[in-house]
């Protein structure tokens, strides 16, 4: 059944993108990113920065498109699972090429599984849980089969990160057993939309479009793409306004918003991400163990005043963990609102002893910081001091991952690495991912109850009722400070049509757009 | 003779210097409480897959331990590879070097040429208007922030006149790669078009580092020649009806330049490992950048390869300022 539907979605997918094999050549378009490209492994980085190296020279056997975003099929045509759900079977696409002109087959899919399940970096911890190292099948030359360690719901959102590489290619270019590491981080050995020309990791990438494409060419599209690594955001935009760059990331500061949009020839593309901005609190240490203590905090957080005027109301208010715009969330949560009266109210139910709370913000992300400081100076109000400890990204992501280096509290975002819910409520709050993702360090057995019966079925309306359920619940209990969902600003010059954003590599996927 | 015990001394001293470097880096990138492995095995890594990598990039073994084998691997000119990148630290450094090597000659190039003789002119019409325009002029240059100098000329050049590049060593990829010079390399290709895109690029970062290094070359030169112009040889020469240009710029510049190739040099060492602030601004992609991404990524390998070049940097600057001072200053190599 569910093979059908894939097999159905494939015509549409096919039909709506009207390719064909027709190649014009439509020039070089130019991105700056905020972020280096390092590595072209696509095995070795998972993450928004580096996206484009990863979707524009690799193909998954799926695809995420659009937004909200849905799965089309890619290398692969359709699937079934088996009624136990632990057999996925996925039938690959005939005649793909490799960019060296060899055909992709079964053989290929199971040496990018059991590359990634080795490499243990990057996507891998997606699968490494579920797929045992050796049990992936080559069944025929253009059918592939993986065998689960336990039924999966959220298996079939993570297989568009199976980025099939050449095997034989990058067998050839092994070094001691490094499964082609050292080789493929600055070489590419893929079926995708671009050809790697030249690359430079202190500069970026360029690609060439690869004509034997399995989805073939519009008329219009872009024939060389180069990405360049450009961290100063007022070079960026800068850039963009002089026409040096065609496009560049989407979450930029907003006074850099606003002065893009005053700019004629630069347009600013606006879509509801998925990406939610929280407070992460320690469920487990007094006294923020305490329900009455946390809603208080919950309850101290300016919601309009952070969005309305720190952020001049860019973004949307969103109550809960998971999106706004995706399914799992509960239509009518109301969520918290900023009353210190009712925060003074939750206060005086909390017998044990106050004690000076340590946000741990995240240094450079202006956001981050001017959150903690609005909430230090309401808690200030109602007799609870906060000490702001600012630290990089590296060192707040090393302590929240140890229970007793976790801060009290940490302002930060959770983005889209597959579009379920259990990317959100259930990363964070679930008890499997303790210590990797939950680092709120919850747990509530009904809560769990349910994130793990969603994981297990396959019966989309009853998942949708477990995480809208657990969703009620975490809300709550005041698990986190719920506080908005970013909109994604994507900056690209007036000349650039055919941008087509999906929260699941940020738009960055260039062979959709083209030059007006 | 001198200058031979000088330079042995010198070359002595050069392994010591970098071995304490070492240990003092290693040390405190240790310190620091972040876990790069933690990092590296990425956001869904479980106990056990951070646990397993900790052991195949040898980080659970005891800090002396790694610092022993840290050490070796210098000894034999490998500085590790990046936990990030999987790639040779030494090689990348390498590739990037020409990057900053070049930038670093042209603001060398541009704060001597004209340091020197605003120095020399300052120090000769002292107290004038000229000299006092110039004290303004560089106490400006160097109290200015180098990353606001950076964005305001960036704006200035490159938007509002658009007569030069915003960023970058060149517009996306440069020639052919065969000395890593782009400069050179635009030569030995015959493009002129390409040479003069390059050199343009390298107007406003060039410019940007030259400003604070030429106003510090302007005032010890000034401070230098006002101290000789006042000798008693000099008003021998004088006497001697020797002509007043032949006396400032051979006899005088020649002594008064002691303590300014001392700056010189000083200014060379911290530009050739890496300005990087600049190299930020511009995304220059030499060692500064390289440095910074390091950082940010708490890569400790590549951090303490990048500190042990700045090391060496200075230690072999320092030794070269050491001999030309006996080379201008020939009492001192008696």
């Amino acid at each position: 059944m569910i093979g059908n539907t894939m097999r159905m979605a494939a015509l549409v997918a096919v039909a709506t993108l009207g390719l064909s094999a027709a190649v014009h050549a439509q020039g070089k378009f130019v991105f700056a990113n905020n972020s280096g490209y390092d590595n072209l492994d696509p095995h070795a980085v998972f993450d928004v920065g580096r996206a484009a190296s990863r979707i524009n020279f690799y193909d998954g056997l799926y695809r995420w498109v659009d937004n909200p975003p849905k799965q089309i099929p890619w290398l692969a045509l359709s699937h079934t699972v088996s009624p136990d759900g632990l057999v996925w079977t996925f039938k690959l696409r005939e005649g793909v090429k490799f960019h060296d002109g060899t055909e992709m087959t079964s053989e290929d899919v199971v040496y990018t599984m059991e590359r990634m399940l080795a490499m243990n970096r990057g996507p891998s911890p997606l699968f490494s849980p579920l797929i045992l190292p050796g049990t992936t099948k080559a069944v025929d030359k253009y059918t592939v089969q993986f065998h689960l360690k336990e039924p999966s719901a959220v298996f079939l959102s993570t297989v568009t990160e199976i980025q099939v590489v050449n095997a034989k290619l990058v067998k050839k270019n092994e070094k001691n057993g490094d499964w082609g590491q050292e080789w493929l981080s600055k070489n590419v050995a893929s079926t995708g939309s671009y050809m790697l020309r030249r690359y430079d990791p202190a500069v970026g990438f360029v690609g060439a479009r690869f004509k034997d494409h399995f989805a073939g060419w519009g008329p219009k599209y872009f024939e060389e793409i180069e990405f360049r690594a450009v961290l100063e955001t007022n070079t960026r935009v800068l850039g963009l306004i002089k026409g040096d760059f065609h496009g560049t990331d989407g979450y930029l500061p907003q006074d850099q918003v606003e002065r893009l949009r005053k700019e004629p020839g630069v347009q600013i593309l606006e879509e509801e991400s998925m990406r939610v901005f929280y407070f992460a609190l320690h469920n487990n240490r007094p006294p923020l163990n305490n329900v009455h203590f946390r809603r208080a905090l919950s309850y101290a957080f300016d919601y309009d005043g952070f969005i309305n005027d720190v952020l001049k109301g860019a973004v949307s208010r969103n109550a809960g963990p998971v999106p706004n715009n995706l399914w799992g969330t509960p239509k009518d949560l109301k969520g918290y609102t900023f009353d210190l009266e009712k925060a003074k109210a939750e206060l005086a139910l909390v017998k044990e002893p106050l004690r000076p709370i340590v946000i741990g913000a995240l240094a450079g992300f202006s956001e981050s910081e001017q959150s903690a400081a609005l909430l230090q100076n309401a808690l200030r109000k109602i007799g609870v001091e906060v000490k702001i400890e600012s630290s990089p990204w590296p060192v707040i992501s090393s302590n929240m991952q140890k229970e007793d280096k976790m801060y009290d509290m940490v302002p930060l975002w959770k983005s889209t690495y597959y579009a379920d819910p259990n990317n959100w409520v259930g990363e964070l709050y679930g008890k499997r991912y303790w210590a990797i993702r939950n680092s709120s360090y919850y747990f509530n057995p009904e809560v769990d109850k349910r994130l793990e019966a969603a994981l297990k079925t396959s019966d989309h309306e009853e998942r949708k009722k477990l995480y809208e359920e657990a969703t009620r619940m975490v809300v709550d209990d005041a698990a986190g400070i719920f506080v908005y969902n970013t909109k994604w600003y994507g900056p690209y010059s007036a000349k650039v049509g055919g941008i087509r954003f999906s929260p699941v590599g940020s738009g960055q996927e260039m062979r959709w757009a083209y030059f007006k | 003779m001198r200058r031979l015990e000088l330079i042995l001394s010198r070359l002595a001293w050069f392994i010591p210097t970098l071995v304490g470097l070492t240990v003092i880096i290693f040390t405190v990138s240790h310190i620091i409480p972040t876990d790069p492995v933690r990092i590296l095995a990425g956001e869904n890594a479980t106990a056990e897959q951070i646990e397993a990598l900790r052991v195949e990039l040898g980080y659970d073994k005891p800090l002396p331990v790694q610092l022993l084998s840290y050490f070796r691997d210098v000894a034999t000119g490998n500085l590790g590879v990046s936990i990030y990148t999987k790639r040779s630290i030494a090689e990348t450094m390498w590739h990037r070097l020409p990057a900053t090597l070049e930038l670093t000659f042209a603001a060398i190039f541009l704060s001597v040429v004209f340091g020197i003789p605003l120095g020399v002119l300052s120090a000769l019409r002292r107290n004038s208007l000229f000299d006092h325009c110039l004290r303004v002029v560089t106490v400006s240059g160097l109290a200015v922030a180098s990353f606001w100098l950076a964005m305001e000329l960036q704006f200035l050049f490159s938007m509002k006149l658009a007569i030069a590049p915003l960023n970058g060593r060149i517009a996306g990829f440069g020639p052919d790669e065969v000395t890593g010079f782009m400069i050179v390399d635009s030569l030995i290709a015959g493009d002129l078009p390409m040479l003069g895109l390059v050199l343009s690029h390298l107007a406003l970062p060039a410019v940007t580092l030259a400003l604070p290094a030429a106003a510090t070359i302007v005032r010890f030169t000034r401070a230098g020649v006002l101290d000789v112009i006042n000798s008693s040889f000099v008003l021998y020469a004088r006497a001697m009806g020797i002509p007043w240009s032949l006396i400032v710029w051979k006899y005088v510049l020649r002594n008064a330049l002691i303590s300014t190739v001392t700056q010189i040099g000083l200014i060379f060492g911290v530009l050739l490992s890496g300005a990087v602030v600049i190299e930020t601004v511009f995304d220059w992609p030499g060692l500064g950048a390289y440095a910074v991404n390091s950082i940010l990524q708490s890569d400790y390998k590549s951090i303490m390869g990048f500190t042990l070049w700045t090391g060496a940097m200075f230690v072999i600057v320092n030794l070269l300022v050491d001999i030309l001072h006996t080379l201008i200053d020939p009492r001192s190599n008696r």
